[in-house]
Parts: C-alpha cells; sequence; structure tokens
C-alpha cells in the first residue's frame, strides 16, 4: 500500500511530494482545527521560526514601533528561556500556584474602580497611575501564536503581561531609555534571547548623552536588581494590590531608582 | 489515475468528508460538488447551504464571501509591496504580459474585474496612451499633412489622448478600491478611468458593453466560479475577449516542490514580517492550491459559453492566462 501510495503521489504535483502527515506539517505550514494547542496557535516548522526570527529581529530594529515583531522574536527564541522560567515557576509555591490558576491581566480581568479606590502608594494604585501617565493599557499585548507548548505559551503571555508591571516596580517610563533598562532587568532576570537582543541592541538609537547616562548609571542599577530579586513571574500581583508599592520593592530587593536627568526626556 | 488521487488524499489529509469531497471535485467523479464542471449549476440550486473551501478549511458558501472580504480587507494597505515580495517582483512581468496578450488599440471598452490597486488598468491606460502617440507620429513621419482642424485640436488639448479607450475597475472591497484610486491620484491618471463597487457573481453593469474582460489573480476567491464567467460572458460584446491571469498548477515536479517549500514556508513568514498578517497569506497560498488546473479551468471557461479558448502557462505553470471569446 504505501508503495503504491509512493508510486502514485510522484506525479500527483498539487500535494507537494512530502510522504507523511509530519512532512505534509513541514512542507504545508499550519493545518486548520487539528494540532492547535491554545486558541491563536499557528503550529510552524523549523524552518518558519528561523525565518520569523531573523525576519521579525529586523523589522523590529529598522522600525521600533513594531511591538509585535517583538513579541514574535520572543515567542520564536525563546524555548529554552521558557522552559527555565517555567521550571522556577513550579519550584515557587506562589510560582506554581500560578501555573495552576492561569491568572490573566487584562482591562476585563482587572477591576478598575477596585483598584482606584486603593490607598495611595499601593501597588494597584501606582500601577493605575502609570497605565494613565504613559497612556498604556495591558490589552495591547499581542496573544501567544508561535511557541509549540501549551504552558509555555502561558508563562511568555505573563511575561508579557507582568512587563508594565515590571515597570511600576522599578520606576522606570515608557520612552526609550526606560524601555532598555526594563529590558536589561528581564534579561538578567528571565535570560530570554528577545530581551537579551532587546538589551544589547536597543541602545544603538538612542543619543550620545542619554547613552552615556544609560551605561553609567541605569544598566548597573538595572542589573544590580535583577540579579539580587528573586523571578519576578512567581509574584501573584493579582493578589498583592494593596501592598504598599515600597514594601513590595523591599522584599524584592529593588533600590529606588538613579534620577537622571536627559534633554528631552521627562 | 483520480482513485489513486483519491486514496492519497485519503490517508494524507484524515477523515474528514469534505477532503474526499474535495479530490473528487478535481477527478470531476463526483457530480455534487456546486463548483465542479459537471451538474454544477443545478445543484447549487437546490442546496442552498453548501459547503466550499477557504483555503484548506471548509466553510459554509455565506462565510467564505465574508472570510474573504476580511483577508482584502486587512492586506489592502500593504497588498502591493507584498506583491513584490512575495514574487520577487516577477509579478509585474506577469501582468505586462497580459496586456502583451491583450493588445489593446486606442477604443477599447475594459472592464478590470477584481481590479483592486489598479495594476491592470494602469497598465491598460499607459499601453493605449503609447499606442495613439505612436499612431500620432507615423501621421506626421508619413507626411500626412493634419488638417487645421487637428492642429487646432492639438493646442486646445482637446484630443483624448486615450483615443476613446476606457477602463472601469470593479472590486468587491471599499479597501482596496481606495488604495487604488489613491495610487491612481498619486501617479496621475485621472482620464478614462472609472472605480466602481460590484460583485463579480453580479456584475452592475448591462449586456453586451464591453470589448475585453479581465480579471487579475481575484477569480479563485470567487465562491461561484462558475457564476463569475456566466457574468463575464453576459456584459462582453460579441467579438469580445475574455482574459484571466490566475495561478495554476505548476507542471514540473521539481519547480512543484520548490514552489511548495517557498509558497507554505516563506510566505507567510513575510506576511507575518511585513504586514502583520500570516493568517491571510496562509489562506493565499492554500487558495492557490484549491484552484482547478488549467485544462480544467479551460473546461469551465467553455462551459460558460466561450469559444477558442486558450491558455498560456507562464513560469513553469506557476500562473496561467486564459483567454476565449464570445463570439
Amino acid at each position: 500500500m504505501a508503495m503504491l501510495l509512493r508510486s502514485a503521489l510522484r506525479p500527483l504535483r498539487a500535494l507537494g511530494g512530502r510522504r507523511g502527515p509530519a512532512a505534509d506539517v513541514w512542507l504545508r505550514g499550519a493545518r486548520h482545527g487539528a494540532g492547535l494547542l491554545y486558541p491563536g496557535h499557528i503550529p510552524t516548522s523549523p524552518l518558519q521560526k528561523a525565518l520569523l526570527a531573523a525576519g521579525s529581529a529586523g523589522m523590529a530594529l529598522y522600525n521600533p514601533y513594531r511591538h509585535d515583531m517583538v513579541a514574535v522574536l520572543g515567542e520564536t527564541t525563546g524555548y529554552y528561556a521558557l522552559k527555565f522560567l517555567r521550571d522556577q515557576m513550579r519550584k515557587d509555591p506562589e510560582g506554581a500556584e500560578i501555573l495552576q490558576k492561569r491568572p490573566r491581566i487584562s482591562l476585563s480581568t482587572l477591576d478598575l474602580d477596585k483598584l482606584r479606590s486603593l490607598p495611595e502608594g499601593s501597588l494597584g494604585q501606582e500601577y493605575l497611575r502609570f497605565l494613565d501617565v504613559n497612556r498604556v493599557s495591558p490589552d495591547t499585548r499581542a496573544p501567544t501564536r508561535f511557541v509549540d507548548d501549551e504552558e509555555l505559551a502561558y508563562v511568555i503571555q505573563r511575561y508579557r503581561e507582568v512587563h508594565d508591571i515590571l515597570h511600576t516596580l522599578l520606576g522606570m517610563p515608557t520612552n526609550l531609555l526606560g524601555e532598555i533598562t526594563v529590558k536589561w532587568f528581564e534579561a538578567v532576570q528571565t535570560h530570554l534571547p528577545m530581551c537579551i537582543l532587546g538589551a544589547l541592541f536597543g541602545p544603538i538609537r538612542l543619543s550620545a548623552q542619554s547613552l552615556q547616562v544609560l551605561i553609567s548609571e541605569l544598566i548597573p542599577w538595572a542589573v544590580q536588581n535583577g540579579h539580587r530579586a528573586p523571578c519576578v513571574l512567581n509574584l501573584y500581583y493579582e493578589r498583592r494590590w494593596e501592598q504598599p508599592l515600597r514594601a513590595l520593592r523591599e522584599e524584592l530587593g529593588i533600590t529606588d531608582a538613579p534620577h537622571v536627568h536627559v534633554r528631552g526626556l521627562a | 489515475m483520480a482513485t489513486h488521487r483519491c486514496c492519497a488524499l485519503w490517508s494524507y489529509c484524515g477523515r474528514r468528508w469534505s477532503r474526499v469531497m474535495r479530490c473528487c471535485r478535481l477527478s470531476g467523479l463526483c457530480s455534487s460538488w456546486p463548483s465542479g464542471p459537471l451538474g454544477a449549476r443545478h445543484l447549487s440550486q437546490e442546496k442552498p447551504a453548501t459547503e466550499t473551501h477557504f483555503g484548506f478549511e471548509t466553510v459554509s458558501e455565506e462565510e467564505k464571501r465574508g472570510k474573504v472580504y476580511h483577508v482584502f480587507e486587512s492586506v489592502a494597505k500593504k497588498y502591493d509591496v507584498m506583491n513584490d515580495m512575495m514574487s520577487l517582483g516577477i509579478h509585474r512581468i506577469w501582468k505586462d504580459l497580459l496586456l502583451c496578450k491583450m493588445r489593446p488599440f486606442p477604443g477599447t471598452q475594459l472592464l478590470d474585474v477584481a481590479g483592486g490597486t489598479g495594476d491592470i488598468a494602469f497598465r491598460f491606460l499607459n499601453y493605449v496612451q503609447a499606442q495613439h502617440k505612436g499612431k500620432q507620429k507615423r501621421q506626421l513621419r508619413a507626411q500626412q499633412n493634419l488638417s487645421w482642424e487637428e492642429i487646432a485640436k492639438k493646442y486646445q488639448n482637446e484630443e483624448d489622448p486615450l483615443g476613446g479607450s476606457r477602463v472601469v475597475v470593479c472590486d468587491i472591497n471599499k479597501e482596496m478600491l481606495k488604495i487604488g484610486k489613491q495610487k491612481a491620484r498619486a501617479q496621475g491618471y485621472k482620464a478614462g478611468l472609472a472605480w466602481v463597487l460590484g460583485d463579480a457573481e453580479e456584475l452592475p453593469f448591462d449586456d453586451d458593453k464591453f470589448d475585453v474582460y479581465t480579471i487579475a489573480f481575484g477569480i479563485r476567491n470567487v465562491t461561484h466560479i462558475d457564476q463569475a464567467l456566466q457574468e463575464a460572458h453576459r456584459v462582453l460584446k460579441p467579438g469580445g475577449r475574455f482574459l484571466c491571469l490566475e495561478f495554476s498548477q505548476v507542471n514540473n515536479p521539481l519547480i512543484s516542490r520548490l514552489y511548495d517549500l517557498y509558497s507554505f514556508q516563506v510566505i507567510p513568514v513575510l506576511g507575518e514580517v511585513i504586514a502583520g498578517d500570516w493568517k491571510s497569506y496562509q489562506y493565499l497560498v492554500e487558495s492557490i492550491r484549491q484552484f482547478p488546473s488549467q485544462e480544467e479551468f479551460r473546461e469551465m471557461i467553455e462551459d460558460a459559453g466561450f469559444e477558442k479558448v486558450t491558455y498560456e502557462s507562464l513560469t513553469s505553470g506557476i500562473v496561467a492566462i486564459h483567454s476565449g471569446f464570445k463570439l
């Protein structure tokens, strides 16, 4: 039967010529229905992942406003780092609970009124203030598509949603300098190649003065804090909204951000 | 051969009945497939909720129309850039070859269906304008003295630079038409061009209106290809020509494998990186595989009433130009 198939398949140009369902996926890419591990999942072959990684890295550098490209780069290159993160989360009781309960941070899951009513200086209040001042929303994070493991897909989704909270924890704004500082912190914490690449190549677009400030003050501070703090994905932030930000920073060992005055930045 | 194809698809793609139906459609054995050549129209009137293909997915016919609309709505802005990237600029040559085959003369009335961003229409205008200029130059060179009226008209710029040719661009998608109009404005095309929102299966034109009907890379997205072909027959004048430029089946097995590799591995990645849209370009490459082969499509065109139907494969069959006449 296999021989018959093989001889029959040779003249069939429309089917791509490869044998077997595994090779079918290799040649034909994403399937519909079968093989999807989570909603939005697009199965990709190793070649496609490599092309995506290269293409998204280039496009992200060319057009820094393409946040979706940064996300794609993270997904396609982060396999080992995500496994490391997941293992870190499993070892910690709070992290294991997060992996089990799978909480999501989005405007629909957050109770904005409750957060606004929290006392001044609490994590929830400061987080909301950060969202308002910088005019960002937790819903702009792209959903995971190219990770081929359902748990790892959640881990990277959690990392993306926690990113804004990290900004709040570190006290960094969303301008280029702030983002690069947070990337350095994340690179030390998560070892994600996307963070490492962002941390190393992001400064290309900075002015000389900003670069100097970055290298002399912000990077050493971010790296120190990154090493000192436990894994930031292990915190169940949804239960810690009332916790005063200062207390949380002390718990994690995060010192205050150095005061930097760069012309042109807030 | 046909049964082998059936067997192969059966074991290949799993137990979905729709896949077997599709394979039967290809071989012409099963006549209950709506868009096949045998007994098609009769059955599609009987079963209103029939299923069709959207790439490799199976959807209902009403769904397909909406889904195709969304695809082109989202790709419209980057359509031309992506075409260049995906075909490495070769699509320009294909479209030029279509015009060469058409050989319009000044005075031709062209209907370009699914013409969206206007590539064929602009090429047509350029061609006809060049023809007209060439004709004038030849007149002058042959020492045929222009009459005073003609000279006066030239100075008054009253002479139609297109020599009476008109092109109507018809598309079902507003976004594609918008991009086309922007391009026309940017490139300075004003005269002889009309933009109409319309459905290829139900054209908003009277019978016997146009000299040439073209549809470039559009007919595979139509839900009922046979209806589109019948409409084409209706709006053409007797003696009018039907031209279709569409992706087709590759005839060389080696090139076919390379083409498949490129289509399925590289094109969706390009779509994601450049346009931020993986799924639309996945649909694109799948819809190419679903389109009938050159011979089958030729038969479909003949069924619609066209005569002297021929086709020419380009780039080893990656695209084909089908041509038929309404006589």
